[in-house]
């Protein structure tokens, strides 16, 4: 099995900022950031940040008691993640400059209580007013409020956004999201790895293929389970059939934004017949258990090889017509260019990821990056676009899935013969963890898993990709007029759920 | 233009079904005809995510493709609330979400009714034992049906919109005696 290379360090809390600074010049970026709490071994709680690029992890540890020096004014990416730990262990991010809560609203939870801490006694607080959120705030002549969700007007999820305009253009926009946050991670504590499976899927169930493969590496890689290389290859095919159909939903939703109906209903009927075909495949439309610990549960036999190269043979077909249809109308051109622009510089310093990353001329692609299953095989290059505006995600979509064509098509001309699931002993070294890594149709998934001495697990920490790109929205939308907010959305289509866990 | 000739208005109606026997789409008649009778051509739904995976979304969603292009029987998902007969509902209901979640219920004008989509809004899902979750949706609002199924497909919600007409015209029949 490829392991992914990781350099791991302990770092004293002291020389930690200089030491990112370095890290940022050597054109390394952050991966995510995971608290755990291990008063249990040396009365401290462990910091990890995961530094990725140049095809190697960096893994830095820091133990801390109550306080961690912040590093978010050098590594604005941190942000997020700091405000998270802030949240939900309690530890406060010194130097950090917005510490107003981030899952656990006030509204409704009283801030003394910290879910992730192991001494959390699993009593949940009295739902009632514990103190105010406040927004930031815009002043001036002639400024503004736009105030949107969580409640949506289409059928989309829940989420709060603000914009402060002045005139059309928007000056600022502050989202608000979490408000599915359902506490994931807590649930998985205890659990067995197979059992968590069932929740690892739910995350968001869109990408749940992707997400579990991540899941998996990181799983299989603490069993030390070595798998068939039949079961790499059909791990492969689900994810890319799951990339294609959600590339396809998301160029259709892109149409349907600009009114461009016509497009938009044929690819969303292309969609269906994607559904219909991963029903055929494993009897679920998503391909929800599809995967398990050490294996795939459902095998392809020359009747799903024929049904899956006719569909996307066929999606190709499509794509190529919808292309020059779109390429050519001057209307859709107008709408799509200039629209959204994220700039590569904005890019590198929130750290993005997946389809916003290179639509932004940043190459990063966890299969090319860190490759997994049979990945590193295939000989793979970005595809890249300098623009970063809308029209640059439309047209990767677009591109990404001939590649997908291409790897479904010569993993099933070269699919080996073999078992698809190993037998394994659940019986992992205590404490023992591990990461894993997989590139989801909006980018990379980040797994961080441990077990603890029972071969259940200790600590689960998932970072979805749009936990990452979603505060790039904020930038992408300045000075865009705010009836092209929508259009811009749904170009980046980040997941609301995997966001808020 | 190929594209159009190709592909436009090519009806796929009919390949809906893919197995002739027993399919809730073989009844779309009848339901035109329930939705026609009972609800004077109309019935309008209000989504609220109160915490899923966003799969039911996505089959929410499909219901307005080409292949069941659900408007064609009078039903249809509205922005607001006010404009709403019924309350669909996905997700487990978390903390965050409860609030918004009744609200949206208070806009509706009377008679409303709830109808909870896939099996996280009726038992918790995997995630009932979550401190952040709070449902149930049943313990805070009268649910007049539960659509099952994670997520359920676009059929079984179609042949779920058919079961509340039928219980709509028998309460209707209980209470004005027509």
């Amino acid at each position: 099995m490829d392991k992914i290379l990781i350099n791991k360090n302990i770092v004293e809390l002291n020389d930690f900022l200089s030491l990112v600074n370095n890290l940022k010049e050597t054109g390394k970026y952050l991966l995510g950031i995971v608290a755990s709490d291990e008063r249990k071994f040396d009365s401290k709680f462990n910091i990890k940040y995961f530094f990725g690029g140049n095809g190697i992890i960096d893994e830095y540890l820091v133990k801390v008691d109550e306080k961690f020096q912040s590093i978010s004014k050098i590594c604005p990416a941190a942000k997020m993640y700091e405000r998270e730990i802030h949240d939900l262990f309690g530890l406060v991010p010194d130097g950090h400059p917005d510490l107003r809560a981030l899952m656990l609203y006030p509204e409704n939870w009283d801030f003394s209580v910290q879910p992730l801490k192991k001494d959390y006694d699993n009593l949940v607080p009295k739902v009632k007013e514990y103190g105010k959120y406040k927004f930031k705030e815009v002043s001036g002549e002639g400024i503004f409020e736009v105030l949107v969700g969580p409640v949506h007007a289409g059928i989309i999820e829940p989420g709060h956004f603000r914009f402060s305009l002045a005139g059309e253009p928007v000056l600022q926009l502050e989202i608000r999201h979490f408000w599915k946050h359902r506490g994931i991670e807590k649930v998985c504590e205890g659990k067995d790895f197979n059992e968590v499976m069932n929740l690892v899927i739910k995350i968001s169930g869109d990408n749940n293929v992707n997400i579990a493969i991540s899941y998996l590496q990181a799983v299989e890689s603490i069993l030390n389970i070595e798998l068939t290389e039949r079961a790499k290859y059909i791990r492969m095919i689900y994810a890319e059939i799951e990339r294609i159909w959600n590339y396809v939903r998301d160029v259709a939703w892109i149409f349907m934004d600009i009114g461009f109906a016509l497009p938009a209903q044929n690819l969303f009927s292309l969609q269906e017949e994607l559904m219909r075909l991963n029903k055929s495949l494993t009897g679920q439309r998503f391909l929800f258990n599809s995967l398990t610990v050490g294996g795939v549960n459902f095998d392809i036999d020359s009747l799903k090889i024929k049904a899956i190269a006719e569909t996307i043979e066929r999606v190709e077909k499509v794509m190529k017509e919808c292309e020059a249809f779109i390429l050519n109308s001057s209307t859709v051109l107008d709408r799509l260019e200039f629209t959204g622009k994220i700039n590569k510089k904005t890019a590198e310093e929130l750290s993005l990821c997946g389809i916003s990353a290179r639509a932004s001329g940043l190459p990063r692609d966890t299969r090319i990056e860190f490759p997994y299953l049979i990945y590193g095989k295939f000989d793979l290059k970005p595809v890249l676009f300098e623009s970063g505006d809308v029209f640059a995600r439309t047209a990767l979509r677009i591109k990404e899935i001939y590649v997908s064509k291409k790897i479904i098509g010569d993993l099933l001309f070269n699919l080996p013969e073999g078992d698809i699931i190993v037998a394994y002993e659940n019986k992992p070294e205590a404490y023992k963890y591990a990461v894993g890594n997989s590139e989801t149709a909006r980018g990379n998934a980040f797994f961080y898993v441990m077990a603890d001495d029972k071969g259940k697990i200790f600590r689960l920490k998932y970072i979805d990709p749009s936990f990452r790109i979603w505060p790039s929205i904020q930038y992408g939308v300045l000075g865009n007029i705010i009836a092209d907010f929508p259009l811009i959305n749904k170009s980046l289509n980040l997941s609301y759920s995997g966001n808020d866990m | 233009m190929s594209f159009l000739s190709k592909l436009l208005f090519k009806s796929k109606a009919q390949d809906i079904v893919d197995d002739k026997s027993g399919s809730a789409l073989i009844k779309e008649d009848e339901l035109k005809r329930s939705v026609d009778e009972v609800l004077g051509r109309s019935l309008f739904v209000r989504l609220v995510d109160s915490g899923s995976c966003n799969a039911c979304e996505n089959e929410l969603a499909a219901l307005s493709n080409p292949y069941y292009d659900l408007e064609r029987f009078g039903i249809k998902f509205v922005a607001s609330p006010k404009h709403a007969d019924v309350l669909m509902i996905t997700g487990c209901v978390t903390r965050n979400m409860l609030n918004p979640l009744l609200k949206t219920y208070e806009n509706i004008p009377s008679p409303k009714f709830v109808i909870t989509v896939g099996d996280c809004p009726e038992t918790g899902g995997p995630f009932k034992d979550s401190y952040s979750v709070c449902g149930p949706v049943s313990k805070y609002l009268t649910v007049a049906m539960h659509i099952k199924g994670c997520p359920p497909e676009p059929e079984a919600i179609i042949l779920g919109f058919l079961k509340f007409m039928d219980m709509i015209k028998i309460s209707h029949k209980v209470s004005f005696g027509s």
